[in-house]
């Protein structure tokens, strides 16, 4: 039910699809009401014309049924009369009845009740001369009564019969009806699960890759991807997850660069002394749990004042910079370096004893005192460092750098461009104490 | 709250108004124009009091047609003019359809079929000449009769047909199928030994119809509405049965 998928509704927005669907909808249902509204009319008229025309002519057929029986009833009372007289007046009333434009102006009735008249006025006349005249005559009299009665039988038949059309019509019109009824409410279905697929396929599969997209979104995956949605709204919200997702990115990105900021040194991009004491912390805790040999160091550049003084500031901070890169190369990975202070450097040196430690000090020494650093202006420039180091497998972190402090004083006192290790005993002593 | 307060004052009137309404709509009356010598559709009974088919056929349409109506005693050869001037809304009599009638007169729905009966002594054939003619004044028989130059005796009423012939001033009778049915229930009428034979011209039978005042043309409309309905609902036949022996529309 893609609608794209369908040739002639490519390039069609889902949106006006939808409007689409509601215009025919509402076109097609109006249709149907307007049948069934013309159907209803037809059901009025029916009965309109079953009360207006039908039923009065009814009544009519009823009349001259009623009308033939008076005159098989008159006829009687010719036969039965006792006197002349009565029999003349029953004779009357069937020369009107017979005459009457009730009887006339329908055909069989007409003849028979003008047969009937002609019989009894035969009768009559015959009556004059022959006294057994009505004794004669009874019994086809009879006959004629018997047909009279059945005219009487069929007139009121066709009477109730003319209703039949009327009914009939009514009828049909009300079957048609109920197919037309069932055909819209099939309608209505039918665009109503059109509807609903539309709704599923536009509107509710998008918003649940929407909430799949959402709930995974994260700067370590890529950014998701989605079928163009053939809903404007629905693609929008799309291109908005991917600019969501572009910004989170560049979030986290700022954040990292923040990070950077807050932990490293701006100059030597070394670690600054805050970050350096949080993780050296760690790490001594780390090694203390374990038992593991570690050590840590307090190193301070040789007469930099001096550098400072003779060179200018710029020169003491390319010379850092130099320093700091030399420290990365000569210390291993797993080494940690930081800047203490102005010229002053704290190391940490994990699974290292005090005399390993000893020997990347020292390697660290010789580097520095015979590294030629090149200043801009072309001059270079040599600096030695004093090292002190100090065991830091039990203790705290500060007292460790302290005594390493102290060893660094004591290299510089001996003359500078030296490591010295803090004696182990001291710490010991130290512990004796407590 | 002011335009509130006159609003009430106004339905309150209105309310007021109509029970005035209704009276005068309860004051409606029909001026109807009736014969009383003409049975079996126009007659005074036992106690004196107008009966017969037009009349009762003329109460049910009053009824139908909620108003009240109040019966002017006439006779034929008045009433078309009566009417026709506006000093009866209704003519609550059988007349059948002729020229001069219409030129005065609105013609209600037919509410019964009619014919017209030839009675006369033996041998006496209509167009023969040597003889007169009984008809009622101002009927549709007697324009008959004078169209064709006929001698004619003119009675009022058609209670009067058979006088001229037992006085022996006519000799022969033009008479409707209603009073012809009344007649042939009187012995003296029959031992006069008439013959009688319907006479089929168009102009002797057919519908018969009350006649509206030409003043009053909003009432054909409400006399034929209340003609159907009554024709519909059994009052008619009702009446039919009280009056003649078979069924007259």
């Amino acid at each position: 039910m893609n609608l794209s998928a369908i040739p002639g509704f490519h390039g069609i927005r889902a949106g006006r699809a939808f409007a689409l669907l509601a215009a025919c909808f509402v076109l097609t249902f109006g249709a149907m009401v307007t049948l069934l509204v013309l159907d209803q009319q037809r059901v009025l008229e029916a009965t309109g014309h079953l009360q207006e025309q039908t039923v009065p002519e009814i009544i009519r057929y009823q009349r001259l049924a009623r009308n033939l029986e008076q005159l098989r009833q008159e006829g009687e009372r010719v036969f039965s009369a006792h006197t002349p007289q009565s029999r003349q007046q029953a004779m009357f009333v069937v020369m009107l009845v017979a005459s009457h434009p009730s009887v006339l102006e329908h055909p069989e009735s007409a003849a028979l009740a003008r047969e009937t008249e002609r019989f009894l006025n035969d009768v009559m006349y015959r009556s004059a001369t022959d006294s057994k005249a009505f004794v004669t005559y009874h019994e086809e009299w009879q006959r004629l009564a018997a047909r009279l009665s059945v005219q009487v039988d069929d007139v009121s038949i066709q009477g109730i019969n003319l209703a039949n059309g009327d009914l009939n019509e009514v009828a049909a019109t009300m079957g048609l009806a109920r197919y037309k009824v069932a055909a819209a409410l099939g309608l209505v279905g039918l665009f109503l699960l059109l509807f609903l697929v539309l709704l599923r396929k536009h509107l509710i599969e998008p918003l649940q890759r929407i909430d799949r997209a959402l709930s995974t979104l994260s700067v370590e995956q890529p950014s998701p991807t989605f079928q163009p949605s053939a809903m404007r709204e629905i693609h929008a919200v799309e291109e908005a997850i991917g600019e969501l997702h572009a910004s989170l990115v560049q979030n986290e990105k700022a954040r990292v660069a923040l990070e950077e900021l807050a932990n490293n040194d701006g100059l030597t991009r070394l670690t600054n002394r805050r970050h350096f004491m949080l993780l050296a912390d760690a790490e001594l805790l780390r090694a203390q749990r374990y038992e593991r040999p570690v050590t840590v160091g307090m190193a301070d550049l040789d007469h930099f004042k001096n550098l400072n003084d003779g060179y200018g500031h710029a020169a003491g901070d390319i010379v850092l910079c130099a320093l700091a890169q030399l420290m990365r190369d000569t210390f291993r990975q797993s080494d940690m370096i930081g800047r203490y202070g102005g010229e002053e450097f704290a190391f940490l040196f994990p699974e290292t004893s005090l005399v390993e430690a000893h020997v990347l000090a020292e390697r660290l020494r010789v580097r520095a005192a015979g590294y030629n650093i090149e200043l801009p202006d072309g001059r270079t420039v040599r600096v030695s460092m004093s090292i002190g180091l100090a065991d830091a497998s039990t203790g705290s972190l500060e007292m460790a750098l302290n005594r390493a402090d102290d060893a660094l004083y004591e290299a510089k006192r001996q003359g500078r461009n030296r490591v010295v290790q803090a004696p182990v005993g001291e710490q010991r002593l130290l512990a004796d104490d407590l | 709250m002011v335009f509130l307060t006159r609003l009430f004052f106004a339905f309150l009137l209105s309310a007021m108004a109509l029970p005035g309404v209704g009276r005068a709509a309860g004051e409606r009356v029909l001026r109807v124009a009736v014969l009383e010598n003409s049975p079996p559709m126009a007659y005074r009974d036992a106690k004196g009091g107008l009966t017969g088919f037009s009349i009762a056929i003329m109460g049910l349409l009053c009824e139908e047609m909620r108003v009240s109506c109040e019966y002017h005693v006439t006779t034929l050869d008045d009433i078309v003019d009566a009417v026709a001037a506006g000093e009866y809304d209704v003519a609550a009599v059988s007349l059948l359809d002729t020229p001069e009638r219409r030129a005065k007169l609105l013609f209600a729905k037919p509410y019964f079929r009619s014919l017209s009966l030839w009675f006369a002594k033996p041998g006496l054939q209509p167009g023969q000449s040597g003889f007169r003619i009984a008809v009622v004044h101002g009927s549709a028989q007697e324009r008959f009769v004078r169209a064709r130059g006929w001698d004619l005796v003119g009675v009022r009423t058609n209670g009067e047909l058979a006088e001229p012939i037992r006085a022996g001033l006519a000799q022969a009778a033009i008479i409707p199928m209603s009073s012809a049915l009344n007649l042939m229930k009187m012995p003296e009428f029959r031992d006069l030994g008439l013959v009688s034979t319907v006479m089929h011209e168009s102009e002797l039978g057919g519908d018969a119809s009350f006649g509206i005042s030409p003043a009053r043309p909003e009432l054909k409309e409400q006399i034929d509405a209340a003609l159907e309905r009554i024709k519909r609902n059994g009052a008619y036949d009702r009446v039919n049965s009280k009056f003649l022996p078979f069924r007259i529309n």
